[in-house]
């Protein structure tokens, strides 16, 4: 497939856009106003990635997250998404070259889950981010949609929208 | 058109999913398979929104840090 969406262009606002590369690769783009140097802190500093990886449209808290930015390095996100128990995200750093390139891995969904690499190319003072997640298979890009703790909120959510419909037509 | 060429297309619809094939006798019948393409579009929509969000909230910390240095810089200078 090779499909793609982009969202429409913004005064200010930068596009980003998804395109599902093969069966097991999307590939996301962003230009973000700054610097290289800015925007590859942004995603290595625990005090600064907590503050955008989590937007509050997700519906999820994020309860702490600590960030090693070195190649062995680990990383490890802890959310409350409304379930029972929180959910973490954890990983390791493959490739951590300043200002240029990171790649990470996604182990929460235990061996072979899929590889994050991102790239950032600074141009007139702007950056754009291209954002490269390959997954094993074809199955696990499909079901990873929203990502897990994603799709469970989403889950809950539907339940909510269920248990009112149910409500309304018990109540008639 | 030439069915040679239409013949490739439709192959590479029905090694995506989204159609199926059946011969009968010299006709070769389509129908849409089991992956919808309004589904993959709806999931690449969601998967798009998704960094969207996140993308905005980047934003804002790298305007905010940038304008600091900024006047970190002009401070400096002074």
């Amino acid at each position: 497939m090779n499909a793609r969406i982009e969202s429409e262009p913004g005064p200010v606002k930068n596009r980003t856009t998804v395109e599902r590369k093969s069966d097991r690769e999307v590939v996301v783009t962003r230009t973000i106003n700054g610097p290289a140097r800015i925007v590859f802190e942004a995603f290595t500093k625990a005090e600064l990635l907590k503050r955008w990886w989590v937007p509050k449209s997700m519906g999820m808290t994020l309860l702490s997250c600590e960030v090693d930015a070195r190649v062995g390095g680990k990383y490890r996100l802890v959310f409350d998404h409304g379930g029972p128990e929180p959910a973490a995200f954890f990983g390791t750093y493959v490739e951590v070259k300043p200002y240029s390139r990171l790649a990470w891995t996604n182990e929460e969904g235990g061996e072979g889950g899929p590889v994050t690499t991102v790239t950032f190319e600074e141009k007139g003072g702007k950056t754009l981010v291209v954002l490269h997640e390959s997954y094993p298979s074809k199955e696990a890009l499909d079901a990873a949609g929203t990502g897990a703790a994603d799709a469970m909120v989403e889950t809950f959510d539907q339940l909510d929208e269920l248990l009112v419909a149910l409500g309304e037509s018990s109540g008639q | 058109m030439t069915l040679t060429g239409m013949k490739k297309h439709v192959g590479v619809l029905e090694q995506a999913g989204l159609v199926t094939t059946k011969k009968i006798g010299r006709v070769r019948n389509c129908q849409l398979g089991p992956r919808r393409l309004e589904e993959e579009t709806a999931w690449l929509e969601r998967y798009r929104q998704r960094w969207d969000e996140r993308f905005d909230e980047l934003d804002k910390v790298v305007e905010e840090l940038t304008r600091k240095e900024k006047s970190d810089e002009r401070k400096n200078r002074k």
